[in-house]
């Protein structure tokens, strides 16, 4: 309460400030008669929220007519000085649902820089859940974040959800949250940062515009540092709108990451060099850079390598030559980046090293803690071969610590070697391709199931699909389990973006957002995201439509529409079953009957072309070509598909 | 005691699952010939049943596809009898993980005779899946595709 009052008379003072240079400003503004009345925190107060005054009332309703100033007594706000900031530090987008706290620094992303608008591009959202989720899928897809703004208590509390999702899933999210003492007392708080505490992994509330733009650089450096995480910045309306006409952006140092020491990457190169058939079991790594450097090390040395790719972005391509079992599975040697290893492991740290400074509540999430490495969202990467057990894991980043490898790997080899390893290489090129072909045969006659049936098999969505992109540059960012997993087995992810993989905490409401925010990524590189969206999901936060819409992402949606939230009614069918009570309530809660959804109406609505509902599998084919050709032209496309509940 | 009702469970499923005759979905489809064993039931009726009880949601609307396919795998389901005697064995074990197992379904909870009724329903399906990968053009594709890759 003390800070909110103390923050209020700063701003009084600013006022006062500048009333030396345009009295009228001050005295005229109708903004400044909504300051002094507005409603404060009481000391000690436990009534409820005083209601706003009729002049916030008036301000929020458009009523107010802004002041008939002669001159701009702001000549340099220091929201501008943020957004440089932001500017620099390469961010693409930022996403917000509009909140007066950060009116300031919207401004200044929409107006400030030559040209405004651009790096970072002003996105909207409909939802502050939809901004953190975009943020979300536009990190796994591009290894780095973007920027999302909520405003004040309220925004917070809407975005929690996905900041939990991203904070679960290990990605790196940058949020700014407004804070405006004096204007609508319920939406701020002593701590605002507080309610989110213990799922984001580093906050900061600046007080001062130095301490603001140095708070943002941390943040961002924060957000990348395994464990990578969403991160907070609140920022007062006050630094926001401040004058700074002297203030600069500081320099900015990038963040350091930790590797494995040298004497570590002599033994390993050592081991990889002198096995008979080593092993590499890639995880997820942090960047596409990673996967470079991934593919590097295991062309080097001839090793066969397993992948996380089908469960998530930044792994080892699937369909590379020494991608998979390759011609002997007796692995003597496994390394295993960010990713079990029998007799090498190398894993960054884990959730469970920052809760005890970020969890000071002991709210105590499950699934963090616990564990050889602290446990917390496990990045795949199984298959260092049968039975392999894993070699303690040493605590340093992958990817960064993939380089210092390389080198050892380079220095060490020897002639005899390079042309072993060469021909090793070529020998698992064909057993991975012989694997590959049996593999994808045995799969293809277990998706003829249901073919001709109607409603629509989940695998003949994936599989008419899967013709029409593999020579487009593609991104599936929508999670592929509900709707039978058919990716995994029919198509090839060989980009560190092909398959974005899950929610993070399993939480719903992921699916369009996250293709949203893939979707951003994709807009400038001439790539597509297909969003295999299901129904329940889609239900949370729909608005995300209009964004893509709105901002002509080429994001084609192709409903997996089983008219339920399936999962939960056969859970609930076997439960009423065990009780001896029947099934034939089970629908109650976990469909979604009478009526119907119809989601191509749903689309046009927001402004989206869209088809369906197509129940005739005979007539897929030719409403995803549809789909397709539209997203090329850069309007996304929804095809409303009736299909088996799984 | 958690755990070993887990155990109970786990056990359980897996005895059940192959008393179905098997396979989940992703797996491929068997072949075995449909039952010519009577049917006693009223298929109409057992198509509105079959929606009602919600069997879809693990079968398919047509047995092919889901969590738990029987077409082309009938298994115990070959006779009206097996099929009434399976739904009436199941276990009645609640584990505290949430399942997609079999429920039990009792005579109090699904009479015989729209057990019956169901049972004649699903009597009617058919594999829709093509005779070869080649007949389904989307599969040759990925296929062909596939084998270009080397």
């Amino acid at each position: 309460m003390a800070k909110s009052q103390k923050t209020a008379v700063g701003r009084r003072g600013f006022l006062k400030g500048a009333a030396a240079g345009t009295a009228a400003f001050v005295t005229t503004t109708p903004f400044a008669d909504a300051q002094a009345q507005s409603s404060r925190p009481q000391e000690g107060g436990t009534g409820a929220a005083p209601a706003p005054t009729q002049a916030q009332v008036d301000r929020d309703a458009g009523n107010v007519r802004p002041p008939a100033a002669a001159s701009r007594a702001i000549t340099r706000p220091g929201s501008d000085l943020m957004v440089q900031t932001v500017r620099d530090l390469g961010i693409e987008y930022v996403a917000a649902n509009p909140g007066s706290s950060f009116e300031g620094l919207q401004e200044s992303f929409i107006n400030y820089g030559n040209p405004p608008n651009r790096i970072p591009e002003f996105i909207t959202a409909l939802h502050e859940e939809s901004a953190i989720t975009m943020a979300h899928g536009y990190a796994k897809a591009e290894g780095k974040p973007m920027l999302a703004l909520l405003h004040g208590t309220i925004g917070i509390q809407h975005a929690a959800m996905s900041i939990y999702q991203a904070y679960y899933d290990r990605v790196p999210v940058l949020m700014i949250a407004g804070n405006d003492p004096d204007f609508i007392a319920a939406h701020t708080a002593h701590d605002m940062a507080g309610m989110v505490r213990s799922f984001t992994k580093w906050d900061n509330e600046p007080k001062t515009l130095d301490e603001a733009l140095k708070a943002i650089q941390r943040a961002y450096n924060e957000a990348i540092t395994p464990p990578m995480g969403p991160t907070l910045v609140v920022l007062s309306t006050e630094l926001q709108k401040d004058n700074a006409p002297n203030a600069q952006v500081p320099a900015y140092k990038p963040p350091t990451f930790s590797t494995i020491d040298a004497t570590r990457a002599k033994e390993i190169a050592k081991g990889l060099l002198d096995a008979q058939n080593p092993r590499i079991a890639v995880g997820r790594l942090r960047t596409p850079q990673g996967v470079k450097r991934a593919v590097e090390l295991a062309e080097l040395v001839g090793a066969s390598t397993s992948t996380a790719a089908t469960n998530g972005p930044m792994s080892f391509p699937q369909r590379h030559p020494l991608c998979g079992p390759g011609v002997d599975t007796n692995y003597d040697y496994t390394l295993g980046l960010e990713a079990p290893g029998a007799q090498a492991s190398i894993t960054g740290p884990a959730l469970a090293k920052i809760v005890p400074q970020r969890d000071t509540i002991n709210v105590g999430f499950g699934g963090i803690s616990g564990g050889a490495n602290g446990g917390g969202a496990g990045r795949g990467g199984r298959g260092g071969g049968r039975g392999a057990a894993s070699a303690t894991p040493i605590e340093a980043d992958a990817e960064a610590s993939l380089p210092l490898i390389i080198d050892q790997v380079k220095q060490q080899m020897t002639s005899g070697q390079k042309a072993r390893m060469q021909d090793r290489s070529a020998k698992h090129a064909t057993a991975n391709h012989e694997a590959r072909i049996t593999a994808l045969t045995q799969a293809l006659e277990a998706r003829k199931a249901g073919w001709n049936g109607t409603p629509i098999s989940t695998a003949r969505i994936y599989a008419e699909l899967w013709p029409l992109i593999m020579n487009e540059d593609w991104c599936l960012a929508s999670p592929s389990n509900f709707s039978g997993g058919h990716n995994t087995a029919l198509w090839d992810h060989n980009k560190p973006y092909s398959y974005l993989g899950g929610q993070g905490a399993g939480g719903m409401g992921y699916g369009a957002p996250a293709c949203v925010g893939a979707g951003l990524a994709a807009k400038a590189r001439n790539r597509m995201v297909i969003n295999i969206q299901t129904d329940g999901d889609l239900n949370y936060a729909p608005g995300v439509l209009w964004t893509a819409t709105h901002h002509k992402l080429p994001m084609l949606t192709v409903m997996h529409n089983n008219r339920a939230w399936h999962q939960e009614y056969m859970f609930v069918e076997y439960m009423a079953g065990v009780r001896g009570r029947g099934g034939l309530n089970a629908h109650i809660g976990s469909t979604l009957r009478d009526p119907f959804i119809d989601y191509a109406k749903m689309a046009a609505g927001y402004g989206m072309a869209s088809e369906g509902p197509i129940t005739d599998p005979t007539k897929l084919s030719a409403a995803l070509k549809r789909g397709v050709a539209s997203v090329k032209r850069g309007d996304p496309y929804l095809i409303d598909v009736i299909t088996q509940p799984r | 005691m958690r755990n070993s009702s887990l155990a109970i469970a786990s056990l359980l499923g897996a005895v059940l699952l192959n008393a179905q005759g098997g396979g989940r979905g992703n797996t491929a489809p068997a072949n075995n010939p449909p039952p010519t064993s009577p049917v006693t039931g009223n298929a109409a009726n057992g198509k509105n049943l079959f929606y009602a009880y919600g069997c879809y949601a693990c079968h398919g609307y047509n047995g092919e596809t889901g969590a738990r396919p029987f077409v082309g795998r009938w298994g115990n389901l070959a006779t009206e009898k097996g099929f009434i005697a399976f739904l009436r064995g199941r276990s009645n074990v609640a584990p505290l993980v949430p399942s997609t197992s079999m429920p039990n379904f009792s005579e109090a909870s699904l009479p015989d005779k729209d057990a019956k009724d169901i049972y004649a329903y699903i009597r009617t399906f058919k594999s829709s899946a093509p005779p070869d990968v080649k007949d389904a053009p989307a599969l040759n594709a990925i296929l062909q595709a596939a084998k270009q890759q080397k």
